[in-house]
């Protein structure tokens, strides 16, 4: 489980505070959606879960299966089962997708005590995961996202997901750039990493993801925490109401 | 001119070693006249020094206390099986070899029984026999006001001297391997000459190699001339690859015919102070050159790269992209003179020069120098200076990396995109191997 607690965070080089006691659960095996007007915290939970430099916790903590993450390089919380889906992938020139995913995978899993994959059981597992996905092995050869459409990032973001095998998911604006088709298969590739041992925090502006990748939770976070918590229907209500009433709440 | 300027302690000592070695040169009386008349040129310029502007960043008078005896003969004696030690990665090059330790020619290190379509000759031979030849070989010394290109004609002893014939389309590469060993300080001058005829084609690759063990005082001047004949093809890389305190005084003077291409990528890693200059005269209209190369530098170590690209007819294209990875104390410098005549028009020329820099402490000094003088063209230049970037890092490390394997990928894939321009295969694993080698020492560790 996910344990979020009374969380306080500002930027590191800036006095202002961006989470001011934020807390929130999230059960293995649940999906939540965090939901919330822009300049509400959304995407600085989606970085301070993953390690980004540039934020300083000054009050409260991070657990997850029980323990504080928070002290965590970006690279062990990987390897402890973390992984962030970003709103921007970054391209990487002159690395090619493969080589990128098979460092990352063989990193995380010897992290995790198991032993590195053999080339040939890299290709097999690569082909197989990235067909449900439509990546195909030439696209790998390329530089890492360099030349990617928007649908292209987010599916490549996906497949990185489905390889290391996270077992918690933040998925940052997944739904943004994304056309209805390039939506569609985003979301089945979430979908089929849902299980019960897997617990996804799911952080969107807007309703319509969540048409796809449907939640057990949604929450509102406005002014640095969770202002309401409820069910799927919630994030309905807010596509019809807006924000207005929580960003006249916080101030 | 510089007479009445007090020479240095090294400037001294090249002079006297000039009068100690010049009998145990190479050479017919002609070329001992003609070394006699470099000395003099050089006595005359003394050491580039900070205030001659092509030596700004570099300055050698100032670095260069102490000149090494030249390296002798004899001393220079190495087995098969430490040329493929000192050949590390690029022994598993594919390519005839012609081989020499501390600038003397060794032929039971080479490998040129096959080398179909090379005629391949040592230079050391050639300058002794005093044949027709000889003049041919000294036909086009260059060195008009060039300090160091003169100490190259005065000490040369040895080098390859390569024909490629009219027509001739060679498969597989020829390898120029200089390699330095024994316990001793020394200095070694070499020069080679590469000729290739009318629409013929060719790949050499020319190395620098140290065999581990070797005395780390070391000075090497070498020159290669090239001249590429109509609708020929020469690919030519140099490797110079060092253990951390060599001086490398090289220079790389090309001739291009009409049609001629000419694709040149020079990698240096390990050198203390280098000086790669590579100059090019289009002397016929539609010819091509793509000049690339990558370097690495850490400590105090200092590499420049000077090119001069001299468009002197219409229609040619240069393309030039130089990368840099800068760690410690490291300095790289760039300079990049591209001159287009009144008469060159068409021209075409793109030059770019990037350097990482990983330490605080890394300098880089770029001079990107367009010299237009016709209306038609397309010309330009970049530079960048970058740092690793914070969020790429990031990008990697939330994907399980860590940051010192994070790092090094990272470099790889700047230096890589440097090192893809490389056409032959084997050739640029070998020079990714490098860069991983001097990763592993220096980011990894």
């Amino acid at each position: 489980m996910l344990e979020i607690k009374n969380l306080h965070v500002k930027l590191a080089d800036e006095d202002r505070m961006i989470l001011k006691g934020l807390s929130l659960n999230v059960p293995k095996g649940e999906v939540h959606a965090i939901m919330g007007p822009n300049g509400s915290g959304k995407s600085t939970l989606a970085y301070v879960l993953a390690g980004r430099d540039g934020y300083e916790v000054t009050d409260g903590d991070i657990l997850w299966n029980g323990e504080s993450i928070i002290d965590m390089e970006p690279d062990e919380r990987a390897a402890k089962g973390v992984f962030l889906a970003f709103q921007y992938p970054m391209e990487i020139p002159g690395v090619a997708g493969l080589t990128f995913l098979r460092t990352a995978l063989n990193s995380v899993r010897k992290k995790r005590g198991e032993a590195e994959l053999t080339t040939p059981a890299f290709m097999k597992l690569v082909k197989e995961k990235g067909q449900k996905l439509n990546i195909d092995i030439e696209m790998l050869k390329r530089p890492v996202n360099v030349g990617f459409s928007g649908g292209e990032k987010k599916r490549s973001e996906i497949l990185q997901m489905a390889l290391l095998e996270p077992t918690l998911c933040v998925l940052d604006e997944t739904d943004s750039g994304l056309d209805i088709d390039a939506l569609r298969i985003v979301s089945e590739g979430v979908n089929a990493l849902r299980d019960k041992d897997r617990a996804f925090v799911v952080i969107t502006h807007y309703q319509r993801l969540l048409n796809y990748i449907v939640p057990d939770k949604v929450h509102v976070l406005a002014d640095g925490r969770i202002q309401k918590t409820g069910g799927k229907e919630l994030a309905l209500e807010l596509e019809k109401s807006g924000y207005a009433e929580y960003t006249h709440k916080a101030a | 001119m510089n007479v009445a300027v007090m020479k240095t302690k090294a400037e001294q000592a090249i002079s006297e070693n000039f009068e100690a070695v010049a009998e145990k040169l190479p050479g017919s009386e002609a070329v001992k006249a003609r070394r006699a008349e470099a000395i003099g040129a050089f006595s005359g310029l003394g050491l580039p020094h900070r205030r001659i502007e092509e030596w700004k960043y570099t300055d050698i008078r100032a670095n260069v206390k102490e000149i090494f005896p030249s390296a002798i003969h004899d001393a220079a004696r190495i087995t098969i099986a430490e040329l493929i030690v000192a050949l590390g990665p690029l022994a598993h090059v594919d390519a005839h070899r012609i081989v020499f330790v501390n600038g003397h020619h060794r032929f039971e290190l080479g490998d040129l029984a096959n080398a179909e379509g090379f005629k391949v000759a040592a230079l050391g031979e050639i300058l002794a026999s005093a044949s027709e030849d000889v003049s041919a070989a000294l036909a086009t010394t260059p060195e008009g006001g060039d300090a160091v290109e003169a100490l190259n004609t005065a000490f040369m002893t040895d080098g390859a001297v390569v024909t490629v014939a009219e027509g001739v389309t060679v498969a597989k590469p020829l390898m120029i391997v200089f390699v330095r060993a024994g316990a001793h300080a020394h200095s070694v001058t070499v020069r080679n000459s590469l000729m290739v005829g009318k629409n013929a084609s060719a790949d050499v690759i020319e190395a620098h190699v140290v065999l581990p063990g070797a005395s780390a005082d070391a000075q090497l001047n070498t020159l290669t001339e090239v001249t590429v004949a109509k609708g020929a093809m020469l690919i030519h890389a140099k490797v110079a690859v060092d253990d951390g305190k060599a001086l490398h005084l090289s220079n790389c003077d090309v001739t291009l015919d009409a049609d001629a291409t000419y694709r040149s990528f020079q990698f240096s890693t390990g050198l203390g102070l280098a000086r790669n200059g590579l100059n090019v005269i289009f002397e016929g209209e539609g010819s091509k050159i793509d000049l690339s190369g990558a370097y690495l530098a850490r400590h105090s170590e200092h590499i420049d790269t000077t090119l001069v690209v001299d468009h002197a007819v219409p229609r040619c294209e240069s393309r030039e992209l130089f990368k840099g990875v800068l760690d410690g104390h490291g300095r790289g410098v760039f300079q990049g003179k591209i001159i287009v005549r009144p008469d060159a028009q068409k021209t075409d020329g793109k030059q770019m020069s990037q350097a990482l820099m990983l330490s605080e402490d890394a300098e880089f000094d770029s001079k990107p120098e367009l010299e237009i003088y016709a209306d038609d063209v397309v010309c330009g230049h970049g530079t960048t200076v970058a740092e690793l970037d914070a969020d790429l890092l990031f990008y990697c490390r939330s994907r399980g990396i860590p940051e010192k394997e994070a790092r090094a990928l990272m470099i790889e894939s700047f230096i890589g995109e440097a090192i893809e321009k490389v056409d032959n295969e084997q050739l640029r694993d070998a020079l990714a191997a490098y860069a991983m080698q001097w990763l592993g020492r220096s980011v990894r560790g």
